[in-house]
């Protein structure tokens, strides 16, 4: 029976990262990820099978038959899906996790986004709080995210509202056609914009080269190794510091404890199906804000016969991700011009303060789109679906539609939640995860605020016509899920303290977006580092 | 005008009859018809069909064997003719009544989703990436100006 220091479970954003603080500290790391350890070969450039279009299949290449889920629609009927299909809420298993093939905006939450609850008060029914932690808890770690991970981003007007002590590594992405257009709209009512931070190297760094601008970027995974997540930077590093052992394709089945009910490794399934039961003094779940929420509540035992940190009932609650409500352009003027990543223009004018509804958004122009799913997704309503008339529509304005869209900060609702299937079983036996609720109604309100200023800005703009589709109420929670072992000091309340561990558990920590309270307006991934960073630097000085 | 199939194509379309196979060809160049730049077959869009019809489409191949059956059966009792034998405009009026689930026969799958589907699997295999069968030599993403540079 193997012995390790720490135990991390899941290779993503937050376990990446904490493996490479640990690893780095002399500790010795287990990074256990159910994933594949993806070359870019591997991942490949099919438009119908990836994590923009997941039309027949992933790019992070799920075996579709093996990891069902059961998802509950709002009409209360379950249906087992698999991790393409709707109501699966996949985000993409592989090292590096769904920053192998993410879009890579590197936002900071803002102060008011970790009180919430203060700001605005509870909407009726939902379970919005506030953050035991603030902003200044994490300013440093962003920072060190940003330098750690590699992002670039216009100082200047980061600092307008951010204030910061250190300029961005890297200078901003290049203002494309679309961004250019965004910019003089914004300027005429008066907006402020930025430019959109995104962990691309626009210059060399950490040994790696620039963006060469592909079309291929959102979804995919990048050809000249320019885009940073863990997999080339944390991971490596800990893989590199010779105190980490990585195994892919393992599936952990349980959190282990022993008599007296403290945690003492894990059970885990590798590839070849044999079963490995690796003793550690610590152990990390970072499996993504689903699979974090299943570990803990397959981990029941003796001790602990809700699961672990389930004694009042929270794990899987609060699930959130981001509503994106898009609004559609059509420009009298080409604004493609095929410069990748697409992304360059911000404004966060909108993410509080809005009279009448609670939160809002960053809204950002878009990656480039696929010309498959630029038809399934970007045509306007009226438009025949077939005949000449699609036709003409595709090839005259392919290059003169753009999206604004952003992603809607949540008002959670304690009901949208995972809990285990009593009959499901993935593969492996273990019961799968069951997903169902919907967010609070106050997030749907808030998401059409938004798409009146993504209207109001492409007009500004020079849209000739503008269309999007009211969104309804619905469950998020995909690539931006969070929300499920929430933070707090009250252990009926919540399931991690302040150090992201899991109360009751001296030694278990999450380190994923389950521990986020709310869910930002923005992408969250930098603050889930960050806190990564924070959570595994407390546990190397707490030694 | 009776459209014809290459023999290499009808025959990795083996699964679908010769009669369907000619069906599906029709549908698919009113579904994208021919302009200055090519239509959905001439594109590709049965190579791709080909190709799914045994791979992720294999689940609905007896409805897509039962929808163009019944398409062309609608045909006959409309018009009185093989649908693949009728004009661009006969075929686009009565495609639009079958869009609407507007049918006088009797059909074995739901008209409108038959046909709702056939109209997202000829885009995805006339917007989808060369590697998946259709979208030959690119040629739709030269049409509305996208290009993989790097």
């Amino acid at each position: 029976m193997s012995h390790y220091d720490a135990i991390v479970v899941g290779a993503g954003a937050g376990g990446g990262v904490a493996a490479g603080v640990l690893a780095e500290a002399g500790k010795r790391v287990l990074l256990l990820e159910r994933g594949r350890d993806l070359s870019f070969e591997q991942i490949e450039r099919d438009h119908l099978r990836n994590h923009r279009f997941a039309r027949y299949g992933h790019n992070s290449r799920p075996d579709l038959d093996s990891h069902p889920r059961v998802f509950v629609d709002p009409a209360g009927h379950a249906r087992v899906v698999r991790p393409h299909e709707d109501g699966y809420h996949y985000n993409a298993s592989a090292v590096g996790g769904g920053t192998r093939v993410y879009g890579a905006q590197a936002w900071r939450f803002l102060p008011d986004d970790f009180r919430m609850a203060s700001v605005y008060g509870v909407p009726k029914g939902s379970s919005l709080a506030d953050w035991p932690i603030d902003y200044a808890d994490l300013a440093s770690f962003y920072e060190r995210a940003e330098w750690e991970i590699g992002v670039a981003g216009d100082s200047q007007a980061s600092a307008r509202i951010w204030p910061r002590r250190r300029a961005f590594p890297m200078p901003p992405v290049a203002l494309n056609r679309q961004g250019a257009a965004l910019r003089r709209g914004a300027a005429a009512l008066g907006w402020d914009t930025l430019s959109v931070p995104l962990a691309i190297n626009t210059v060399s760094y950490n040994g790696r080269p620039a963006c060469i601008q592909c079309q291929h970027c959102v979804g995919f995974a990048c050809p000249s190794d320019s885009k940073n997540g863990t997999q080339n930077t944390l991971i490596a590093r800990a893989q590199a510091s010779g105190c980490c052992d990585l195994a892919a394709e393992a599936v952990v089945e349980r959190l282990d404890v022993d008599a007296a009910g403290r945690v003492v490794g894990v059970s885990y399934v590798d590839r070849q199906g044999l079963h490995h039961r690796p003793r550690a003094a610590v152990v990390v779940v970072a499996a993504g804000a689903i699979e974090t929420a299943r570990l803990l509540l397959n981990s029941a035992s003796e001790q602990h016969p809700r699961g672990l940190g389930n004694a009042h009932d929270q794990v899987g609650r609060h699930l959130q991700g981001h509503y994106y409500p898009g609004v559609y352009g059509l420009m009298p003027e080409p604004v493609y011009d095929g410069v990748g990543p697409g992304v360059s223009t911000a404004t966060v004018r909108f993410n509080h303060g809005n009279d009448g509804v609670v939160g809002g958004a960053m809204l950002a122009d878009e990656f480039i789109v696929l010309p498959a799913i630029f038809w399934a997704r970007s045509l306007p309503p009226d438009l025949p679906r077939w005949g000449l008339a699609n036709k003409r529509f595709m090839r005259e304005n392919y290059t003169r539609v753009m999206r604004v869209t952003g992603p809607v900060q949540e008002i959670p609702s304690p009901d949208a939640r995972v809990t285990v299937d009593p009959t499901v079983r993935d593969r492996w036996g273990l019961p799968v995860a069951r997903l169902a609720g919907t967010t609070h109604p106050e997030t749907v309100r808030t998401a059409a605020f938004m798409a009146e200023r993504s209207r109001e800005w492409l007009l500004a703009a020079g849209a000739e016509r503008v269309w999007g589709a009211q969104p309804g109420l619905y469950l998020s929670g995909g690539q931006h899920q969070a929300g499920t072992c929430r933070m707090g000091q009250d252990p009926r309340t919540s399931v991690v303290d302040p150090w992201c561990r899991v109360h009751g558990h001296d030694n278990l920590f999450v380190a994923d977006g389950a521990v986020h309270v709310t869910n930002g307006g923005f992408n969250p991934v930098l603050t889930i580092m960050a806190l990564a960073f924070r959570t595994a630097e407390h546990i190397v000085r707490s030694w | 005008m009776e459209t014809s199939m290459p023999d290499e194509l009808a025959s990795r379309l083996t699964l679908l009859s010769e009669h369907q196979a000619t069906t599906l060809h029709a549908l698919v160049d009113r579904l994208i018809p021919p302009d200055d730049f090519p239509s959905g077959w001439d594109a590709g869009v049965g190579d791709y069909l080909a190709r799914q019809l045994v791979g992720d489409l294999r689940p609905l191949l007896d409805q897509y064997r039962a929808g163009l059956d019944a398409l062309d059966a609608e045909a006959q009792a409309v018009v009185g003719a093989r649908f693949a034998t009728l004009g661009a405009e006969a075929q686009d009026e009565l495609l639009g009544r079958i869009e609407a689930g507007d049918v006088v026969t009797v059909w074995l799958v739901d008209p409108a989703v038959f046909f709702r589907r056939a109209v997202e699997h000829a885009a995805e295999g006339y917007y989808g990436d060369p590697g998946n069968g259709g979208n030959s030599g690119a040629a739709s993403w030269r049409m509305i100006g996208f290009e993989v540079r790097g």
